[in-house]
C-alpha cells in the first residue's frame, strides 16, 4: 500500500510535471499580435449621401461668376463629334481635350480644341472631324487658323499636352489619339509640322492624358503618355445596340445594357519617352519603371514635384484601377508608391474610376495636393499632401465629397477665380451612358459644372443663378484655364462631347489684386517643372508650371496668383527646373510679367 | 529505501532532467508551427492563387493585386477579387470574388466546410459565402476597423492564430478548426 501510495504521489507529481512541460511552450508563446497593417496617415469619416441631382440646380441668391460667351466667339462654329449617339463603344465616350496656350507669342493665350472621329471616318467613308486652333485677337475675338497652322489632326483625338520640347521658344503640342499620336512642332511662323514619326514618339494604341517634364535634369523635355484600353476596330467588343447580343446580358449599368468597359477589356501600358541630345526620343518605360505592366486604364498624368527634392515625380490617374505615384530616384528610374503613399485608393481602400487631375497647393502649406474626378455614384477625391510622400484623403472633411457623388467628373483644375489667394476648384461633368436620361436615377447625361470656393482650406459650392452659365448642363470632358482677355480674372474653355464648346468669361463682381508670371528658364525653356512661391503678408502661395493634367487638356502655363487686398508682393521666389532658386523684386501688380532665369524681368 | 521506490525516484529524476532539456525544444517546435501561420506574399502568394475562377457558368480572371492567402496550421485560406464585368448585374450585386479553404473553418463563428466558393461583402454589413451556383451558404456580420490606416480592396492579416479578411475597413475573422 505504501508503495502504491508513494507511486500514486509520484504519479501525481509526474502528471504535474508533464502538465507543466506541456504548458511551457504555451507560456513562451508570444502575446497575441496586433493585426498587420500598412503605415500611413489617418483618414476621415464616411458620409451620408443625400444629393442626387446633376442638372437644373440653381440658387437665385448666388452671384454670377461666369458668363457663357461662346456664341459671341468663333468657337461657336466648332462641333465636337465622337462616334454615334448611342455610344455603343467605350472609345466614343471620353474624347475632348482642349489647350490654352500662346502659340504665337503675342501675349494673348490661344485655344486648341481636339475633335473625335467616327467609325465611318476611320474606315475612310466620310470626312473625319477636325480639331481647331483659334488665334486670340483680343477683346474676345478669335480667328480659326487651323488650316494655316496645319493642326486639324483628323484622327480620333483625346488629349493635348503643351511643351517646348526643342527649346526654341515656341510651344509645341503632343496630341494623343486612338491610333497614332502626333507631335506638332511649332515652326514659329504660325504653322506646325507633325514630327512624331521622325522623332520616334508616334505612339500607337489609345493614348490619353500626356505630360511633358524633364525627369532626368538634362535640360530637355521628356514625355509621358498613359495608355487606356486596347481597342481593335476590326474586332469590337459587344455593344448594347445588338438585339440579344452579349452586351444585353453582361455590360449593364443598373440593369440596363450599356457599352462595355473598361473593366473586362484589356488595358494598355504607359510610355515614357526620353529625349536624347539629338532631339529624338527613346522609349525608356521599362528601364525607368513606369511601363505599367499591370496595364491599368490610364487617363491623366502630370510631372510634378511631390516630395520637393528638386526631382520631378509623376502621378498617373487610372480608370477603375489604382492610381500610381512614381517618385523620381534621381538615377533615371522611379519608385511606384501609390499604395503606401495613400494615393492609389480612397480613404476606404477602394479603387476608383479616376478621370481628371488637378494639381495645386489648395491650403497654402507649400506642398502640392491632388484633386481627382471619378465616376458617378462615387465622390471625387482630394488628397492632401502631408509631406514625406504621405497623402490623406480629405474629400469629405473639406466639403468635396457628398456634393460630387451624383456627378461623373472629367476635367478639373484649381483656379483662384476670385483672386483671394486661395485656390478654388472647378470640375467639368457629364455621363458616359446616354441611357441615364431615360431613367429616374438622379443623374443625367449632360451635367452642370461644379465651382467650389476655397474658404481657408474648406470648399463651398458656388451656386448658379437661374439663367447663368453655371446653371447650364453640358456633356463636358476636357477643359482649360487661362486669362483669355487679360483682365486678371481667369476664364475657362470646356470641350463638350458631340456638342459645341463652352467659353466661360469670368465676370465675378469682386476680385482681389493679382499677378501673372510668365517664366522663361534656361532649359527647359518653357520652365515646366518650375515652382513659384509668392508671399503677401502671412500667406505664402505656391504654383507649379505643369504640362498636362486636368483631363487630356492643358491649362495656360502662365502662373496666376490672386493677391486679395494686398497691394504689393513681399517676396517672390522661383525654383527653376535645374533646381536653382532666384528671388525677384516685384515692382508692380495687376499685370503679367515675364521672369527669365538669370534675373531678367519684363513687364 | 525499498527498491521500487528507488527506481521510481531515479526514473523521476531522469524524467525531470529530460523534461528540462526537452522543454526549450518543444517550445521551439510550437513556435516554429506558429511562425508558419502567416499571410502569404510574393511567390508564395502567386503559387496558391488561381488566375481565374469558375462561378455560375463562366470563369473570370483574378485581380491579382486584390488577392490574398494565409497559411494556418498547414492549411490555406485563399481569397481574391475577380473581374466581374462579364456577369449580369444581379450576380455582380452579390459576387465579388472567390474564397477557397482546404480545411474546415469558421467565419465569424459560423462553420464552413472545405471547398471553393464565391463571396461578397454587401453594403448592409454582411459577408456572404455563395456556392458555385450562386446560392448563399453562409452570411455573417462584418466588423468595421476604423483604426486601419491604409485599407485595401481585399487583404488578410493575422489576428493571433486567426485570419482577418478585409474588404476596405470591413472584416470577418476566420478560424481554422
Amino acid at each position: 500500500m505504501k508503495i502504491f501510495s508513494a507511486q500514486r504521489r509520484l504519479g501525481v507529481c509526474l502528471a504535474t510535471i508533464l502538465l507543466s512541460v506541456s504548458l511551457l511552450p504555451a507560456q513562451t508563446t508570444p502575446k497575441k499580435p496586433e493585426p498587420q497593417q500598412t503605415g500611413g496617415a489617418s483618414t476621415g469619416a464616411p458620409a451620408t449621401y443625400t444629393s442626387r441631382r446633376t442638372a437644373g440646380i440653381t440658387d437665385p441668391n448666388a452671384p454670377v461668376v461666369f458668363e457663357d460667351v461662346t456664341s459671341k466667339t468663333a468657337l461657336a462654329s466648332f462641333r465636337h463629334r465622337s462616334g454615334g449617339a448611342a455610344k455603343d463603344y467605350i472609345f466614343e465616350t471620353p474624347s475632348g481635350g482642349v489647350a490654352i496656350f500662346d502659340y504665337d507669342g503675342d501675349g494673348r493665350p490661344d485655344i486648341y480644341l481636339l475633335n473625335g472621329s467616327t467609325m465611318a471616318a476611320m474606315q475612310g467613308k466620310e470626312k473625319p472631324p477636325r480639331a481647331a486652333l483659334y488665334h486670340n485677337l483680343g477683346n474676345w475675338k478669335f480667328e480659326d487658323v487651323t488650316d494655316k497652322a496645319g493642326v486639324a489632326n483628323e484622327r480620333w483625338g483625346f488629349g493635348v499636352a503643351v511643351g517646348d520640347y526643342d527649346n526654341d521658344g515656341h510651344p509645341d503640342m503632343y496630341v494623343t489619339n486612338l491610333g497614332v499620336s502626333r507631335l506638332y512642332h511649332n515652326n514659329g511662323n504660325g504653322t506646325f509640322t507633325d514630327v512624331a514619326e521622325k522623332l520616334h514618339v508616334a505612339r500607337r494604341g489609345w493614348s490619353t492624358g500626356a505630360s511633358w517634364g524633364d525627369y532626368d535634369g538634362d535640360g530637355r523635355l521628356d514625355l509621358f503618355v498613359p495608355g487606356y484600353v486596347q481597342i481593335d476596330l476590326n474586332k469590337l467588343p459587344p455593344n448594347p445596340s445588338e438585339p440579344g447580343g452579349a452586351s444585353q446580358n453582361f455590360c449593364q449599368f443598373r440593369g440596363v445594357p450599356v457599352m462595355c468597359g473598361p473593366r473586362g477589356l484589356p488595358g494598355e501600358g504607359d510610355t515614357l519617352y526620353h529625349q536624347k541630345p539629338d532631339g529624338t526620343f527613346e522609349d525608356v518605360s521599362v528601364k525607368a519603371g513606369v511601363s505599367d505592366p499591370e496595364k491599368y486604364y490610364g487617363f491623366s498624368s502630370a510631372f510634378v514635384h511631390v516630395d520637393d527634392d528638386k526631382l520631378l515625380d509623376l502621378i498617373v490617374v487610372n480608370d477603375s484601377t489604382p492610381k500610381q505615384l512614381y517618385i523620381n530616384k534621381g538615377n533615371g528610374t522611379f519608385e511606384e508608391i501609390g499604395y503606401p503613399s495613400g494615393v492609389a485608393l480612397n480613404e476606404n481602400g477602394r479603387e476608383q474610376a479616376g478621370m481628371g487631375l488637378a494639381v495645386g497647393d489648395y491650403d497654402n502649406d507649400g506642398r502640392v495636393d491632388f484633386h481627382i474626378t471619378n465616376f458617378s455614384d462615387d465622390s471625387n477625391v482630394l488628397y492632401h499632401n502631408d509631406g514625406d510622400t504621405n497623402f490623406t484623403d480629405v474629400t469629405f472633411q473639406t466639403g468635396l465629397g457628398e456634393v460630387s457623388i451624383p456627378f461623373l467628373g472629367w476635367g478639373t483644375s484649381f483656379i483662384d477665380y476670385d483672386n483671394d489667394g486661395w485656390l478654388d476648384l472647378f470640375v467639368v461633368n457629364g455621363h458616359v451612358y446616354p441611357q441615364v436620361d431615360a431613367h429616374q436615377w438622379g443623374t443625367s447625361y449632360a451635367q452642370q459644372a461644379l465651382l467650389f470656393r476655397n474658404v481657408n482650406g474648406k470648399f463651398e459650392r458656388v451656386g448658379a443663378p437661374p439663367g447663368s452659365a453655371l446653371a447650364n448642363a453640358w456633356p463636358g470632358r476636357g477643359m482649360a484655364v487661362g486669362d483669355l482677355d487679360g483682365d486678371g480674372r481667369l476664364d475657362l474653355v470646356i470641350n463638350n462631347l458631340d456638342d459645341k464648346p463652352t467659353v466661360l468669361r469670368n465676370v465675378a463682381a469682386w476680385t482681389g489684386h493679382w499677378l501673372g508670371l510668365h517664366l522663361v528658364a534656361k532649359a527647359p525653356r518653357d520652365a515646366i517643372g518650375s515652382i513659384a512661391y509668392l508671399t503677401t503678408g502671412k500667406v505664402r502661395q505656391r504654383q507649379d508650371v505643369v504640362s498636362g493634367a486636368v483631363f487630356c487638356s492643358q491649362n495656360d502655363m502662365t502662373l496666376h496668383f490672386g493677391l486679395d487686398a494686398a497691394t504689393k508682393v513681399d517676396k517672390l521666389e522661383i525654383q527653376w527646373p535645374d533646381g536653382s532658386t532666384e528671388v525677384f523684386a516685384v515692382p508692380t501688380i495687376d499685370k503679367t510679367i515675364t521672369l527669365t532665369q538669370g534675373g531678367q524681368m519684363k513687364q | 529505501m525499498k527498491r521500487p521506490q528507488k527506481i521510481l525516484i531515479i526514473a523521476l529524476a531522469l524524467f525531470i532532467v529530460a523534461a528540462a532539456m526537452a522543454a526549450p525544444v518543444l517550445g521551439q517546435n510550437v513556435a516554429a508551427v506558429q511562425t508558419t501561420d502567416k499571410v502569404l506574399a510574393g511567390a508564395e502568394l502567386t503559387r496558391v492563387v488561381p488566375t481565374s475562377f469558375y462561378f455560375q457558368g463562366q470563369a473570370a480572371p483574378t485581380q491579382m493585386r486584390n488577392a490574398a492567402a494565409a497559411r494556418v496550421a498547414s492549411h490555406f485560406v485563399i481569397a481574391g477579387l475577380v473581374d466581374t464585368s462579364g456577369y449580369s448585374a444581379d450576380i455582380r450585386a452579390q459576387y465579388q470574388g472567390f474564397f477557397i479553404t482546404d480545411s474546415a473553418i469558421t467565419i465569424g463563428g459560423e462553420s464552413l466546410p472545405v471547398g471553393a466558393y464565391g463571396f461578397g461583402f454587401s453594403n448592409d454589413g454582411k459577408f456572404n459565402i455563395l456556392d458555385l451556383a450562386n446560392h448563399q451558404v453562409l452570411s455573417v456580420a462584418t466588423t468595421n476597423d476604423k483604426s486601419l490606416k491604409r485599407p485595401r480592396p481585399l487583404m488578410m492579416t493575422m489576428d493571433g492564430r486567426n485570419v482577418r479578411l478585409y474588404a476596405g475597413r470591413e472584416y470577418v475573422v476566420i478560424a481554422v478548426k
